[in-house]
């Protein structure tokens, strides 16, 4: 009774809330992870093996990740600069603005698919000044990045935001002070303080826009090898009744979410300890 | 280098923060700017240094206007209350960094900049944290690293915010002597802000009081404190007892009456103002200026003993005495005594 005591600190029930907090993560995480692996071993490894380096999944794969790719390096620098702009400057709206950022958090992916293409379609606000231009923003690649940009931008800005609250104009002015430029003072002062959380952005981004699908399937045109990403193949294999294939393509979009995340943590440890040593 | 600065205004808003500022800083002195928050002091500062534009008047370095210069062409060191230094960068890295942004063709050679920031971590005595982070540094050596990184680019004018404000009491004490010492080794004309009249007068060659956004009284230490030139000078620079006077043939004489701040107010009529330690006490009825009163309180431990009177209408006089003399007169609370002033400052409207 004493030694358990002395383990278990000031707080009672560590036993209790350790054996909840496994039990849970297991039924909701790990319990389907572990069916998903055995759907896809389900057939011979040959098989799976085909479904992967099939060109229709290659295609998918390719711009479900490198469209993530795009997005995520857009709303990375867009979002550190929505978020310094809300927390530098004092303008009539900011409280408007700020709550609105959110908004795709909140909002049914679905809603904001339609809204993308009402907008930029053929005859939509922003698409009937593009076309004349001879740019489509929809119906293409474009439009999937276009949903993935939309989708992902809060959480670039709710990452960086409270860092740059942190940042103290005192840093700034002290470069100011020592003869740096505006350029010098960002690029040596203010981006390296900032860079953990920017990283930070950058892989939420990433997985979430590769992730992304109610939204994209709208502005999309969905063409298999071309326009299909990734979670529409799935969806189409499944339709198919073809469940194995759809979890060997699913596992498949596992294993990239997995090594993309690593690697970004990777790269996050050496910038804190590069820093903080 | 000397510093004007002529009819300087400024107003955040509505707030009016300095009005019609005049002041001289004679070249390789240390100033202080002495003054209650909100007195405008710290924009003052930051309008000699260029981090704040004022709306009228003009800031002349050596006889130049800089007015309307970049605070990066204006040749000032700045060191801010909460250090500012860059935190993912060494101690070294912090030091070196003005050499290190310059335009390739004004930057010296590498070999001749990590011997600059050698000499200044010398200098501040910190040579065994050059490879620290400004995290792993206590208050105190990381505002000495923020001189040195202030140094670093020879600065025309050292402009200090506060410097010891965010320091324990003790290392406050310290850092002041230890900037005293400094400024007498390397005379680069230094402005320093702070609220702490115990502070400016002991390192400060020049005290500039300010009040509401405009200079009270300019003076050396000595002058401040024996010849306040303002009721507003004499009660920051220390505790003061208030006392109704009347002049008689231009001699102050003291109507026998304690007052309140309140009481003091312009148009009250004649005011005599009087510090702790300039009244005795007497056991025996004196006639003149001396008051009745009766002993409140009295507290003997530290360096002098403070003792608390009530007056005949209950107001309370404040009395320092030496230790010495607490003896001879062996009050104790509850005791009849006359007060006595040694010597009393009187202002008229």
């Amino acid at each position: 009774m004493s030694s358990s005591r002395s383990h278990a600190g000031v707080l009672p029930g560590f036993g209790l809330s350790l054996g909840i907090t496994l039990t849970w993560l297991s039924l909701i995480v790990l319990l389907p992870l572990a069916a998903l692996v055995l759907l896809a071993a389900e057939q011979p490894f040959e098989r799976t093996l085909a479904i992967l380096t099939d060109a229709r999944t290659l295609a998918a794969y390719r711009l479900s990740l490198g469209g993530a790719l795009v997005a995520a390096l857009v709303n990375t620098v867009a979002g550190l600069l929505v978020a310094w702009v809300l927390v530098r400057y004092e303008f009539p709206g900011r409280k408007l603005v700020d709550g609105l950022i959110d908004l795709p958090f909140a909002l049914p992916t679905a809603v904001a698919g339609i809204a993308l293409s009402a907008v930029y379609a053929k005859n939509g606000w922003v698409g009937q000044w593009l076309e004349p231009l001879g740019v489509r923003a929809v119906y293409n690649t474009t439009g999937v990045v276009l949903a993935m940009i939309l989708v992902s931008l809060p959480f670039a800005v709710r990452t960086v935001q409270p860092l740059i609250e942190e940042l103290e104009p005192e840093l700034e002015e002290a470069a100011a002070c020592l003869g740096a430029t505006r350029l010098q003072t960002l690029r040596r002062v203010v981006l390296p303080v900032l860079l953990p959380g920017v990283l930070t952005a950058f892989a939420l981004c990433l997985a979430k826009s590769a992730g992304e699908y109610g939204s994209i399937i709208f502005v999309s045109s969905n063409l298999p090898g071309r326009t299909e990403i990734a979670p529409l193949l799935i969806m189409n294999r499944l339709e198919e009744f073809n469940y194995s294939a759809a979890a060997v393509v699913a596992i498949g979009m596992l294993l990239i979410a997995f090594v993309a995340l690593l690697a970004i943590n990777l790269l996050q440890a050496w910038t804190r300890r590069s820093q903080e040593a | 280098m000397r510093i004007e600065i002529e009819s300087i205004g400024k107003r955040f808003g509505a707030a009016q923060v300095l009005t019609d500022v005049d002041l001289y800083v004679p070249s390789g002195e240390l100033v202080a700017l002495l003054g209650p928050s909100g007195s405008g002091k710290t924009t003052l500062l930051r309008v000699i240094a260029g981090l704040e534009s004022a709306d009228g008047g003009r800031v002349l370095f050596d006889g130049e206007d800089v007015t309307e210069r970049h605070v990066g062409e204006r040749g000032v060191g700045f060191v801010f209350q909460h250090y500012a230094l860059f935190r993912h960068m060494t101690v070294t890295e912090n030091v070196a960094f003005g050499l290190r942004v310059r335009p390739r063709r004004e930057r010296i050679a590498d070999s001749e900049i990590r011997a600059r920031v050698a000499e200044l971590l010398e200098l501040v005595q910190l040579s065994a944290y050059a490879n620290r982070y400004p995290s792993q540094l206590s208050g105190g050596q990381r505002q000495r690293i923020a001189l040195a990184r202030a140094l670093a680019v020879r600065p025309r004018v050292l402009l200090l915010d506060e410097p010891f404000g965010a320091l324990d009491a003790q290392v406050r004490v310290e850092l002041r002597r230890w900037l005293r010492r400094l400024h007498d080794e390397i005379h680069v004309t230094s402005v320093f802000v702070t609220h702490d009249q115990e502070e400016a007068l002991e390192v400060a060659d020049r005290v500039v009081v300010m009040n509401q956004g405009r200079v009270e009284q300019v003076g050396s230490p000595d002058d401040i404190y024996h010849h306040p030139a303002t009721p507003f000078v004499y009660r920051f620079l220390g505790n003061v007892n208030l006392f109704g006077a009347r002049l008689e043939g231009g001699r102050p004489r003291l109507t026998g009456e304690t007052l309140a701040a309140r009481d003091a107010a312009p148009g009250a009529g004649a005011c005599a103002y009087v510090r702790p330690h300039r009244l005795d006490l007497s056991r025996q009825p004196r006639g003149g200026d001396a008051l009745e009163a009766t002993v409140a309180h009295v507290h003997a431990a530290g360096p002098v003993v403070r003792i608390e009177v009530s007056d005949r209408a209950q107001r309370p006089v404040r009395i320092e005495l030496s230790h010495e003399r607490f003896r001879e007169l062996r009050v104790k609370s509850g005791d009849r005594v006359w007060v006595v002033p040694r010597e009393i400052h009187v202002y008229t409207d």
